[in-house]
């Protein structure tokens, strides 16, 4: 089928009542927990997976990929306003947003973030629509070796291409891999780390670790936090940019839409650190760079449009590979595995509604956001005042009843309470927990590779490296390796000795 | 900070969230080896159960044992936006989730959701009594109203 034929089904799937109610309540809820500081994407979209068993996967995806990518609008909001980003992503924002609104200037830089936001996301959605079904078509010849190579290449990404550090992110991957083991081996039938309690025989449940992990560690951190100050809210003739903004922020959108589609398809990356390096690369080839974090309006909408173009052409190498672009898109595919579709590049040919209807629901979403932040901006702003004290607990009775109502089983929310409190010491030990979910979702598929990889070369590693698409993949990932601990300890030398 | 200096004390360098977590890494790691060492092991070539568990038990040590020694001798430059421990919410949130694991079977969907809510809304030390049982009593009816009339999940409201 052509490019049209496709979009034309694609539409079709979307425009159907319920897709496109899931689809609104995803972006609203997305845009929701984004402008809220202290609830992530994450968060949000572990603490809906249990609703997702009730609804085809279609919509479901839906619903789901409409919070990841709402979050994105959303998080700029409150960073503009008040300085709190609510979202990792949205940090970068705050550096320029928060001059431009104490200027005077919020109105134009919530309005230029959306605008960004909205020029991320459509480059990022032609990206998918048009290279997720060539990279498919490529990676049917992936054979067991080639599958372990890009997953080890997608998990160094997630280790190393975050903002800690280099080791911590590696740690985390390999206690996620180990989580991973827990249960019954697939091959032999045999237990591994089960203790002789019936409920690990199937592992543990991603949800309920999802939860712990994200969900309440994050409400304990945020626990103390009062409400957010009043900000007023700004009036439609302040929010139109001058022609001299506009200047200056399109070709910075552009340049940001570009760096964030990159990243966002690698797999393993995801969209914060696009953010981050975009703003980076803005400052340095501007021709004043001593105007940025005084309100450089280049400063809010490059990173915008990054993060935004990474949360779409993420979907690209966890739709075509089976590899998610970052841990919430692993979440998805969790999401997509529990409803028995199995990700990979005969996703696309098998699952063509399911496909062209979620790149369709993204041109309607996208659509969406862009109504749902202009014009209610003065909504999300009084929802921010809402205390957190009386939010949290909230929050934790929504995760308490969904997790339990995944399988009826009160071993799992007692899962949360550990993964909750393991989550907030990893927390004050600077550990961060999206590599650890990324190891653990890839981790059975990496073992299964390879085994079966190891069998058909009699033992012999040398396979990883004799075949060339492997051994290519490899090879980056050692690359990004020796780059990330060089880096690092450059940067330990470069502080002051005692 | 002087904890950023090389001539901290051995003290201070020890309390370095890289050598706790590294320390901690390492000993996961030995205790992920000697568990899965008692699985059968198998070939290179058909591994058996125990192979992957005790590859990564190593790999994690030897992290571990890295990040350990990096932050001991290293500077490891204290972050500004590093977080302070907040032992009551921890007690308050995780006391929370146990109330609400003991009483569902027990008890039934609203004492659990009380308590949990009762317990849980303490983490804050912002909140007066009186507003946690009003709070409490809110939410166990909107989860009545939500999870049992509107989606119908087998939780009876009380159980006797």
């Amino acid at each position: 089928m052509d490019l049209v034929g496709n979009l034309a089904l694609g539409f079709q799937t979307a425009l159907s009542p319920a897709a496109l109610l899931f689809c609104f309540l995803g972006v609203t809820l997305g845009t929701l927990i984004g402008v809220l500081p202290g609830i992530g994407a994450m968060a949000a979209i572990a603490m809906l997976l249990p609703v997702t068993y009730h609804v085809p996967p279609t919509e479901a995806l839906i619903m789901l990929a409409g919070i990841y990518y709402g979050a994105q609008y959303g998080g700029s909001t409150a960073s503009i306003l008040l300085r709190l980003p609510g979202t990792p992503q949205a940090a970068v924002v705050t550096l320029d947003g928060y001059p431009m609104a104490q200027q005077g200037r919020a109105g134009v830089a919530l309005f230029v973030t959306t605008i960004a936001s909205f020029a991320g996301s459509v480059l990022g959605v032609l990206l998918l629509a048009g290279f997720a079904p060539l990279l498919a078509r490529a990676a049917m010849a992936f054979q067991a070796p080639e599958y372990f190579a890009l997953m080890v290449l997608g998990l160094m990404a997630a280790a190393l291409l975050t903002q800690g550090s280099p080791l911590r992110g590696l740690i985390m991957v390999v206690a996620g891999l180990t989580l991973g083991t827990v249960g019954t081996d697939l091959q032999t039938g045999s237990f591994r780390f089960v203790f002789g309690r019936p409920e690990l025989v199937d592992g543990i449940g991603l949800v309920a670790m999802a939860m712990g992990l994200f969900g309440v560690s994050e409400v304990i951190a945020n626990a103390a936090r009062g409400g957010a100050p009043a900000a007023r809210r700004p009036r439609w003739r302040e929010m139109i940019p001058s022609r001299a903004d506009w200047r200056a922020s399109a070709p910075a959108m552009l340049r940001g839409s570009g760096i964030g589609a990159g990243f966002g398809a690698l797999p393993g990356t995801g969209s914060s650190i696009a953010s981050f390096v975009s703003y980076a690369v803005e400052k340095r080839i501007a021709r004043d760079p001593s105007r940025f974090g005084k309100g450089a309006i280049e400063g809010i909408s490059a990173p915008e449009a990054a993060n935004n173009a990474a949360a779409q052409t993420a979907f690209i190498p966890t739709l075509t590979l089976g590899v998610p672009g970052d841990a919430v898109l692993a979440l998805m595919l969790g999401a997509l595995i529990i409803h028995g579709i199995i990700p990979g590049p005969g996703l696309i040919e098998q699952q063509p509604t399911l496909f062209w209807g979620l790149v369709a629901s993204f041109v309607l979403g996208n659509l969406m956001l862009l109504i749902l932040n202009l014009p209610l901006i003065g909504l999300w702003i009084s929802i921010l005042r809402i205390p957190y004290r009386l939010l949290y607990p909230a929050i934790l009775v929504f995760i308490c009843i969904g997790v339990f109502s995944i399988r009826n089983s009160v071993f799992d929310i007692w899962l949360v309470l550990v993964f909750g409190g393991l989550g907030y010491g990893m927390r004050l030990l600077r550990f961060e927990p999206a590599p650890l979910l990324l190891g653990f979702i890839l981790g059975p598929l990496l073992e299964q590779y390879l085994r079966r990889a190891m069998t058909v070369s009699r033992g012999d590693p040398m396979i990883f490296l004799e075949r060339p698409i492997s051994a290519a993949f490899l090879g980056l990932a050692a690359a990004l390796l020796c780059w990330s601990l060089v880096s690092g300890l450059r940067r330990t030398r470069a502080t002051p000795e005692a | 900070m002087s904890d950023g200096s090389g001539g901290a004390s051995l003290a201070r360098r020890l309390a370095r969230p890289g050598v706790i977590g590294g320390a901690l890494a390492l000993a996961i790691g030995l205790w992920v080896m000697t568990e899965a060492s008692g699985y059968p092991l198998g070939t290179a070539r058909r591994m058996g159960p125990g192979y992957f568990p005790v590859l990564l038990g190593g790999l994690m040590a030897v992290l571990g044992t890295a990040l350990a020694l990096a932050s001991l001798g290293g500077r490891e430059a204290p972050r500004g936006d590093d977080e302070r421990a907040d032992p009551r919410a921890l007690v308050a949130v995780l006391a929370g989730l146990a109330a609400f694991a003991l009483l569902l079977p027990r008890a039934g969907l609203v004492p659990a959701v009380a308590g949990l809510v009762v317990i849980a809304a303490q983490g804050s030390g912002q909140m007066r009594p009186l507003g946690a049982v009003v709070l409490a009593v809110v939410l166990a009816a909107l989860a009545w109203a939500i999870f049992r009339m509107g989606l119908g999940l087998p939780l009876p409201a009380f159980r006797l």
